[in-house]
């Protein structure tokens, strides 16, 4: 399988009569959004904003971050099974507004977490204070249940970006980056002297707020699989994953995926990147037990070397990715796992909630539990009132002069377990 | 900013005095830089500088441990300096501890803000990491320029109490302590290259080691203990009354070895703990209560076991660098498998 | 019908949507409790079933918490007992910041620990 990911760079949003992309701006009809965003009978109101990267802004409690993207050519359309119908995607051509984000904001649930800083010490602990952002809070039906509430936003801001992307069709891209799988048999005879590599990727899927969709499909429900590893880029996998504002990954996170472009950057050089795994976090220990024996097992059906493993979330996944380890060393197939740390605010305590002498090569994004002190910003798109209650977040957190002072895991993607930050710990 | 004013610990060999010939001299205050010292003041320019250099001999601070640390504090005392930085001892074993052990108690003592330096293996690394910043250097003073670029510098900042970050910008042990910091490359790439050095079986160096407790599969079960010969090992400190061997009180650096061969009993007046850091009165009561002899004679008597072997080796767990227990037990495992001992029973505290 | 599991919970909701349906064992403890109360279980012979750090709220931010057990009492599974005690240690570095929370946000955890034990009992019910 071939993608064309075409980048057109964007370097600010504005407000127009008429949506379009020129010149690297990306211009938005306000009303034509929040149209689209009022199509969900779930929703009432939608209030939209930009948020530019150096601004005085603060953006809480963020639900998702999105890039927009369109398909060029090739079958099907991006985030299928919400979007688009569930057509195989990952090949042909398709644009992507990079530089930019669609960002879902609104309290789902009265302890609704993730805070985007566009300027000050916050802002270089979230990706997403580097992108132009457009902010949408979506408010809700009077009486809407919480999962009915997550499902609206979800969706709605599928489709924002799905229509802003779909701007960019027409526009030649500022950089084309190739991608190319092989098949299976394929990739024997491509690079027989590179070792062979996937990427398992685990996925969060522990219930409501904590989910994970694949073409559509709840991934609790699923059983770990093969993809081609361009199918995220048009969506394939998407987030309706609300906790853990850190470390939970955003649907930007999984069409951007790090350690994806990081393999496909040495694939036919270092190593034979030959597929993806993909697998789940589920609560009940059998299902867990059933989806790491079914990832082992399909690593080595792989004919795998070694493989690069990636968690989501805290507690119940370090249970996942410690079982992923070991099975998977237990095939012969080498194994480097990239998780996140609670370690306590002081530092001092074990920062998983498993471990094992197997997982010898693991890389951290950072402890979760550190402090930072935000200072008060000129402007708060969405709302503060819960800050106190949100992850990490403590009582006194909202101090009276408008700083806050909380744990790094109230900041959007800070610790994101697919290697998307430079930040580490030791 | 005023100039910071620097006390430097160095051994016999770093004062050019001598070698293990002149080990054994007693502390020494001297004004100005000795040997290193003068580096440190080249590093440091108008920030900081040593004023005073203190020269004590590494068996003399390790067989005299009490005296030369109260001998040592009173200097420091004196001097009263804004930081204490000891060695870099480099893999000097002795020297290393020395330097730990020092530069920990004048923190814990005086509240002076201290630095070492030594080489990861040395042993005084294990012992003392988790407690005082110990800057990681080569396994030799050929690794002097190396280890006071990477000293002076975390020196002033833990002088001037500023923010620390982590080990690996720092350039200290880690010491179980885990810091932020913002790495050149993102995780992902990170995790790419480590598989690659791991697939190519090169070396590589985790950012997450596991925190792992050392687990022993169990033997098989004793065939017929009643035929068995048993020896009793401890952690325990229980030592013949006087301590003959001298065992430290916490972090242990030797062992005993005692026979008990028609001992039935320990008693208040022939046995004792060694073992600092709990209350020792029940132990000196009846020092069976951690070395059993007097049960195990019973069932001996009874024939429940063969034999109670005629040694039990003990040391003080206390502190102990596990390096240490293990080369302990590494020692008087083939003695008592030399013994055709059967089993041994193990107690703590 | 013939249930494998119970369900220790003190989540009043579980116990509203649950009571009846599957087996319930409602205790009115703290989060800690239930995790403690479900080691002493653990110790008399259960299994555990479902994930006791289940969810991505932190422990001392939600007081809720529902944990899966075997109905059945065995001999005693060590792999429950590294898993329960691991837990425990864990919770204990996450500071208590529960009081003072508002009915709102307490029924939101309410719903999200019932959803996750939902889910729990889901994959419970079709298979073991």
């Amino acid at each position: 399988m071939k993608l064309e990911l075409g980048h057109i760079d964007i370097h600010d949003i504005q407000f127009a009569a008429e949506s379009a992309v020129k010149d690297g701006v990306l211009y938005v009809n306000a009303e034509a959004v929040k149209a689209l965003v009022l199509e969900e009978e779930n929703l009432k109101g939608c209030q939209l904003e930009i948020a530019r990267p150096g601004e005085s802004v603060r953006i809480t409690p963020v639900k998702d971050v999105i890039q927009p993207r369109c398909k060029v050519e090739g079958p099907g359309g991006v985030f299928p099974g919400f979007v688009s119908k569930v057509d195989t995607v990952g090949s042909g051509k398709t644009h992507s507004l990079r530089g930019c984000a669609v960002v879902t904001a609104g309290k789902i649930v009265g302890f609704q977490e993730g805070i985007i800083d566009m300027t000050g010490p916050g802002a270089d602990y979230t990706p997403f204070s580097k992108t132009v952002n457009l902010v949408m809070v979506c408010e809700p039906v009077d009486g809407l249940k919480q999962h009915d509430y997550e499902a609206a936003v979800r969706i709605a801001g599928l489709k924002v970006a799905a229509y802003l992307g779909e701007l960019g069709k027409d526009v030649t891209p500022d950089e084309v980056q190739v991608f190319e799988t092989k098949t299976l048999g394929e990739s024997f005879t491509e690079y027989p002297g590179l070792p062979r590599v996937a990427y398992v990727q685990m996925l969060q899927s522990q219930g409501l707020l904590h989910d994970t969709y694949v073409y559509g499909v709840d991934a609790k429900k699923i059983i770990p699989t093969l993809i081609y590893p361009t199918e995220g880029m048009d969506g394939a996998i998407l987030s309706g994953n609300c906790v853990s504002a850190c470390d939970k990954n955003t649907t930007y996170h999984h069409q951007n995926n790090p350690v994806v472009a990081d393999l496909y950057a040495q694939h036919g050089k270092t190593l034979n990147f030959v597929g993806m795994v993909i697998t789940n976090e589920n609560v009940y220990l059998a299902d867990k037990e059933r989806s790491s024996n079914w990832a082992s097992k399909l690593c080595e059906m792989l004919s795998l070397d070694g493989v690069v493993v990636s968690e989501e979330g805290f507690g119940n996944p370090d249970t996942d990715l410690i079982m992923n380890c070991k099975k998977i060393e237990g095939k012969g197939i080498k194994t480097v796992l990239i998780t996140d740390e609670y370690a306590g605010q002081d530092g001092k305590s074990q920062s998983l909630a498993d471990a094992d002498a197997l997982a010898t090569a693991v890389v951290s994004g950072g402890n979760a539990n550190e402090v930072i002190v935000l200072p008060k910003l000129d402007k708060v798109i969405g709302m503060l009132d819960y800050v106190d209650v949100i992850a990490g977040g403590h009582d006194g957190s909202l101090r009276e002069d408008g700083t806050i002072e909380a744990e790094i895991q109230v900041i959007t993607g800070a610790t994101n377990e697919l290697g998307f930050n430079c930040m580490s710990a030791r | 900013m005023s100039k910071l004013k620097v006390l430097q610990y160095i051994n016999q060999f770093f004062a050019q005095i001598g070698g293990e010939e002149m080990a054994h001299i007693a502390p020494e205050l001297r004004d100005g830089p000795v040997g290193p010292g003068l580096a440190f003041n080249a590093a440091w320019g108008e920030n900081a500088e040593v004023v005073k250099t203190i020269i004590c001999g590494d068996s003399y601070f390790n067989e005299n441990l009490d005296k030369a640390q109260a001998e040592i504090l009173e200097m420091v005392k004196s001097v009263g300096p804004d930081l204490f930085i000891a060695g870099p001892a480099f893999n000097a074993g002795r020297y290393g501890v020395a330097c730990a052990t020092i530069a920990t108690k004048v923190h814990e003592e005086l509240g002076i803000p201290v630095l070492t330096g030594m080489y990861k293996e040395n042993p005084g690394a294990d012992m003392f990491k988790d407690k005082i910043y110990i800057v990681s250097t080569r396994n030799s003073a050929a690794g002097m320029r190396d280890a006071v670029s990477k000293m002076a510098p975390l020196a002033l900042k833990l002088a001037r109490g500023e923010k620390i970050g982590a080990s690996i910008e720092e350039g200290y042990l880690p010491n179980g302590i885990r810091r932020n910091f913002f790495d050149k490359k993102r995780g992902s790439a990170r995790a790419v290259d480590m598989l690659l050095k791991k697939l190519a079986d090169k070396e590589f160096e985790t950012e997450y080691p596991m925190p792992l407790f050392d687990r022993v599969a169990p033997n098989p079960a004793v065939k017929d203990i009643t035929k068995a010969t048993i020896a009793l090992v401890t952690s325990g400190g229980i030592v013949p009354k006087g301590n003959p061997d001298h065992i430290e009180s916490s972090s242990a650096s030797k062992y005993g070895e005692y026979c008990i061969a028609g001992v039935d009993d320990l008693t208040a007046e022939t046995y004792e703990t060694a073992h600092g850091g709990y209350d020792p009165v029940y132990a000196n009561e009846d020092p069976d209560r951690v070395l059993p002899v007097d049960v195990m004679r019973e069932y001996e008597k009874e024939g429940k076991i063969g034999k109670l072997y005629d040694y039990f080796y003990t040391t003080v767990g206390n502190g102990t660098a596990v390096a240490s227990a293990k080369r302990f037990a590494e020692e008087f495992s083939q003695k008592l498998r030399a013994a055709n001992v059967d089993a041994v029973i193990l107690t703590s505290t | 019908m013939h249930f494998h599991f119970i369900v220790v919970t003190n989540n009043p909701l579980v116990r509203e949507r649950f009571e009846g349906q599957v087996p319930l064992d409602y205790q009115p403890r703290t989060f800690a409790g239930i995790l403690e109360y479900v080691r002493d279980q653990i110790h008399k012979g259960h299994r555990l079933l479902s994930h006791p750090l289940s969810g991505s709220v932190k422990p001392g931010e939600t007081p809720y918490k529902s944990i899966m057990i075997s109905a059945e009492q065995g001999a005693l599974d060590t792999d429950s007992v590294i898993l329960i005690e691991d837990c425990i240690q864990h919770a204990k570095k996450f500071r208590d910041r529960i009081s003072g929370l508002s009915e709102r946000v307490l029924d939101d955890f309410q719903l999200v620990d019932c959803n996750l034990i939902t889910s729990a009992i889901e994959s419970a019910l079709t298979g073991h």
